[in-house]
């Protein structure tokens, strides 16, 4: 089978685009990336990444939509995962190159969230409770996240500054990142005393919602290394599904599993909360209870993370992966960690699924 | 925020009467579905919960969705049904501070939104604290 490889990124700053709609950003994701190539792409498939956009741009057809404006005629497939459809188009594209059938694939990630106010947006990110009863009763997800972090906290014997400590790591990181939403540093103090969203989840603790979009092109050996010398290697892609649970992140745990043994350099995690930063981790390996109090010795989240970095829903899974390749390169223009392996996860809000994605050198 | 009647209506018995599921193998289900979440079988028959059990940890919430500006701050809480399921539910009728995990709860029906222009109101079960002197 054919090795599958990612020929090249783009990504564009996270921030509030009130100039530019969901297609503006998505083509300006494309046009960068096509800077970067040698030859004239054109892909055989077009994936567009994407969660939200019938709720917040009133859009269906992204990827027809995508392919006209570009001009290219190619198999478009919109693929929505909730926040884990990066990592799910990432891997859908990995299979179709190894069929051998395509020879490259086109991947764009965007998403609008920048336009609304908090209560819309937890309306919009509530799509991911159930219909028949919690999405009806007007939950939302922050207070699953709060009651996840209350449990642990019991369990561990652990105080809210415990988990104070993930988003001042990821704003440090963050700060040092171009492409950053909240680009700047935090101290405990500013975290601890953040507003409180759902006792005892502060604003620190959640993502940053936001607009962006991210590019990649995939394509096989063959053809990759016409396009450029810079290149990663796919090299495997695993995922699970599982419920929400308390004290764990099963999904993340099966993900890891269908990996293989793998020991990564650098990792790029979904941590659409302080706590699923803790669970993911913990997943992986690092001691439970205590995996937040060794970041210095964690090389995770080299972007600032969805705290930082900022969350772009159905685009996220593409910054991450971007991240991981410019990593591996030695091109990332934030804060660098050498390596030759890495590892991206993938999940959406409250863990429902996940997708691992091996990228090396 | 747009009410839609049948998209309430058909969840009558999720919303109204605590309606789930139970398989052969022992799992009970909340909301009901056909298909056992656990042992995949389709031998589920349908029960009505009775709505008593345990609140096992809960979370005052200050961010809200549009239509539910009434009822800020929310209580919500992982409550433990009698019959098995562990499910995240809003509560009501909470005074401040009174919530302590252990608390025995009952389900109830309340006002969950209204659609702000028909007026058209949607209910639903809620939980509150059982208390002293409650039967
Ligand atoms: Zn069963």
């Amino acid at each position: 089978m054919p090795n599958v490889l990612i020929s090249a990124t783009s990504m564009i700053k996270i921030d509030r685009y009130y100039e530019y709609d969901l297609m503006d950003l998505a083509t300006q994701a494309v046009v960068k990336l096509l800077e970067k190539t040698n030859e004239n792409i054109k892909p055989d498939v077009v994936i567009f990444s994407n969660t939200y956009a019938e709720k917040t741009v009133s859009q269906v057809s992204l990827a027809s939509k995508l392919c006209n404006n570009l001009g290219i005629s190619a198999m478009p497939i919109r693929i929505e995962n909730g926040d884990a459809s990066g990592g799910a188009a990432v891997s859908t594209a990995y299979y179709l190159l190894k069929s051998g059938e395509i020879k490259s694939a086109l991947i764009v990630g965007a998403e609008k969230m920048g336009d609304f106010p908090a209560s819309y947006l937890n309306e919009i990110v509530s799509e991911n409770l159930n219909e028949k009863y919690q999405e009806k009763v007007g939950l939302t997800t922050q207070s699953f996240s709060a009651i996840q972090m209350k449990e642990y906290m019991k369990k561990y014997g652990v105080t809210y500054d415990y988990f104070a400590q993930w988003p001042v790591y990821m704003h440090k990181y963050g700060s040092e990142n171009p492409y950053a939403y909240l680009k700047f540093p935090v101290d405990l103090k500013t975290v601890k005393e953040s507003q409180l969203v759902s006792d005892p989840l502060r604003i620190f603790d959640t993502a940053a919602r936001a607009d962006g979009a991210s590019a990649i092109l995939m394509t096989n050996e063959e053809l990759g290394k016409k396009i450029s010398e810079n290149y990663v290697k796919v090299k495997a892609v695993g995922f699970s599904t599982s419920e929400f649970r308390i004290g764990e992140i099963p999904s993340v745990h099966g993900a890891l599993k269908t990996l293989g043994d793998v020991k990564a350099d650098l990792m790029e995690i979904h941590d659409s909360f302080s706590i699923n930063a803790a669970l993911i981790l913990e997943e992986m390996g690092y001691p439970r209870g205590k995996s937040l109090d060794n970041l210095n010795e964690i090389p995770v989240n080299p972007s600032g993370g969805l705290k930082s970095r900022g969350y772009p829903g159905g685009a996220t899974g593409i910054y991450q992966v971007s991240e991981i390749t410019q990593q591996l390169l030695g091109v990332f223009p934030g804060h660098r960690i050498s390596g030759n392996k890495g590892l991206v996860i993938s999940t959406d809000e409250l863990g429902t699924s996940a997708y691992t994605i091996l990228l090396e050198r | 925020m747009n009410v839609f009647p049948p998209q309430v209506w058909r969840e009558k018995e999720t919303l109204y009467r605590l309606i789930g599921g139970k398989c052969n193998c022992g799992n009970v289900i909340f909301p009901y579905s056909p298909v056992c979440n656990k042992c995949g079988s389709t031998s589920v028959s349908k029960i009505k919960l009775s709505g008593k059990g345990i609140l096992l940890q809960y979370t005052v919430t200050y961010q809200h969705r549009p239509g539910f500006e009434k009822t800020q701050p929310t209580y919500v809480g992982l409550i433990k049904l009698q019959e098995g399921p562990e499910i995240i539910a809003p509560l009501t009728d909470v005074d401040e501070g009174e919530l302590k995990e252990g608390d025995k709860v009952e389900a109830v029906i309340r006002r969950i939104k209204s659609d702000s222009n028909n007026g058209l109101i949607v209910y639903g079960t809620k939980f509150r604290l059982i208390k002293d002197g409650d039967k």
